[in-house]
């Protein structure tokens, strides 16, 4: 009997203060919107600066007279620091091979007499931000190559720069989205507040005649709970649509006008559904507490 | 039997204005007693100790032979279903129908729909308002309201009902109605503390009188009469 009262006075109170009701749950929809809209784009842009990140490798080239022993030396102390992950010889006649592959038909190929290509070891590492300490490995006191090695070749410039950008982006995302959810909180609270603070005299006459602290807090509790839920999922269907047939669109084709085609685009897979997700049980959440802490004032009858 | 009992009742506002004084007062079980005196003499104060709205700041307070100011904060709702209200401006739910406004007492105490659906018409037959009994409180005029609020404050037959300024915005012809049900009640048993300046309704009715002047109790008369002229 209590479940059905709770239920139907919750019911009835959205039907009687439709517009305040009305008000909360676009407030939820609107700010969960931006805050979902923005945790995609920076998702999707950090899934975009990662892939790049996991793609560096380091090229280690070989002096051409390097004795087999050495290589085989070499090739072993690599594999036995911490930091790489993988470890892959490609010769001379290797190296030769995958050059004329890439550049098929070309007139360069007619232009090569013998193999001037050097054979070398390409290092992919575990935590691809260590990079340059692995690089300094390979020179000794004076600063120079170890012996046998030529060259060592990772792009720090290019690696270097593509780390603070990472760096950068993911903080200042951080910092909005932090902005983001105080902004939402907020404006849902005091949504909230304003709907139950047009209700106070209804409080107030519950309390007067007896009823429980509980007994006046739960309609509203499952009030601020579909509040929350409604306004959140309204925000996520409309995020979904907008991201499947705007984001990702724009996305690829910005990922194809900049010929970076191996590029994951995050924000399309399943992994998005945390947001969705997380969106949700912020509403929800966000509705429950503004709530329960908007009616502290009112039930001190 | 003392339905209620104030032994040396202080009540000091945070503002260190002392709204009583020093109160003591037994009101028996079935007395109909008028609490008079201007405003901010200290009736609103009485009744709203007596309901626990707020804590006396010295002495005890006894409802049916309890003291309430040991009362825990959850208790509180335990006593209010045994007081019934009813205020100057009615306080009635503007979006609930007559017969919702009285049926919500009942609800709020959890008590069973049968129940509420016998209960809510006996009581408002007993107002005389059986036939408005889906109209809203603003289709109502101030008389027929405060009858609702009656018939609120009197639906679960608390033994206790407490009336402040209840005629305050009523013509005299009203306020008359308004006393006749009141007495009823009263007749029936129930104990009714009235909060008023209405001196045509003290002196018409000569019940017992307490007259309050800054925080203090300077008369105490059965069948009395408002004061002085």
């Amino acid at each position: 009997m209590r479940a059905r009262y709770y239920f139907g006075e919750t019911f009835a109170n959205f039907k009687r203060n439709f517009l305040m009701a009305f008000t909360a749950i676009t407030t939820v929809a609107i700010t969960l919107f931006m805050v979902g809209l923005f945790s995609i784009i920076v998702y999707d842009v950090l899934g975009v600066l990662n892939s790049i990140k996991s793609q560096v490798e380091v090229a280690v080239y070989m002096e051409d007279n390097i004795s087999d022993e050495l290589r085989v030396y070499l090739e072993e102390e690599i594999k036995s620091w911490d930091e790489i992950e993988d470890l892959r010889f490609i010769s001379k006649d290797k190296a030769l091979e995958r050059f004329r592959e890439e550049n098929e038909g070309s007139d360069i190929l007619k232009e090569i007499q013998g193999n001037p290509l050097p054979a070398s070891f390409e290092i992919t590492l575990r935590d691809p931000e260590k990079v340059s300490q692995v690089a300094v490995r390979f020179l000794n006191k004076d600063g120079e190559f170890i012996e046998g090695i030529d060259d060592v070749i990772y792009g720090q410039n290019y690696v270097d720069k593509l780390f603070s950008i990472i760096a950068i982006v993911g903080t200042i995302a951080m910092l909005i989205i932090i902005m983001l959810l105080l902004a939402t909180i907020v404006l849902i609270y005091n949504t909230i507040r304003l709907s139950i603070h047009a209700r106070r005299k209804e409080i107030e006459v519950m309390k007067l005649v007896g009823a429980s602290n509980w007994f006046v807090r739960i309609p509203f509790l499952f009030e601020g709970f579909f509040e929350g839920f409604l306004g959140s999922l309204i925000a996520g269907i409309i995020l979904y649509f907008l991201s499947k047939f705007l984001l990702i669109r724009g996305e690829m084709a910005l990922v194809d006008t900049m010929r970076i085609k191996d590029l994951a685009i995050v924000g399309s897979g399943e992994v998005s559904v945390y947001i969705y997700v997380g969106l949700i049980v912020l509403g929800v959440l966000v509705g429950l507490i503004s709530s329960a802490l908007a009616l502290r004032r009112y039930l001190k009858v | 039997m003392n339905m209620i009992e104030f032994r040396n009742v202080t009540k000091i506002y945070d503002d260190n204005t002392a709204a009583l004084k020093n109160i003591n007062l037994v009101i028996k079980k079935g007395e109909f007693l008028f609490l008079v005196g201007p405003s901010g003499s200290g009736k609103s104060t009485f009744i709203k100790l007596l309901i626990k709205e707020f804590e006396s700041t010295t002495g005890t307070i006894h409802v049916a032979g309890r003291n309430i100011c040991k009362l825990k904060t959850g208790r509180v709702p335990q006593l209010r279903r045994n007081i019934g209200c009813i205020f100057q401006d009615f306080k009635l739910l503007p979006n609930k129908t007559v017969y919702e406004n009285v049926a919500f007492t009942l609800e709020v105490i959890g008590k069973p729909s049968y129940i509420i659906k016998v209960q809510v018409p006996q009581v408002l037959k007993l107002v005389g308002l059986y036939q408005r009994i889906n109209s809203f409180p603003h289709q109502l005029s101030g008389g027929e309201q405060q009858r609702v609020s009656i018939a609120r404050a009197f639906v679960n037959r608390p033994p206790i009902l407490l009336a402040d300024e209840p005629t305050g915005n009523l013509d005299p012809t009203t306020s008359d109605g308004i006393m006749k049900l009141l007495s009823r009640i009263n007749l029936i048993g129930t104990t009714v503390v009235m909060a008023t300046h209405d001196k045509s309704v003290v002196n018409s009715m000569r019940r017992r009188v307490v007259e309050l002047e800054n925080g203090e109790i300077i008369r105490d008369q059965k069948r009395g009469v408002y004061g002085e002229q």
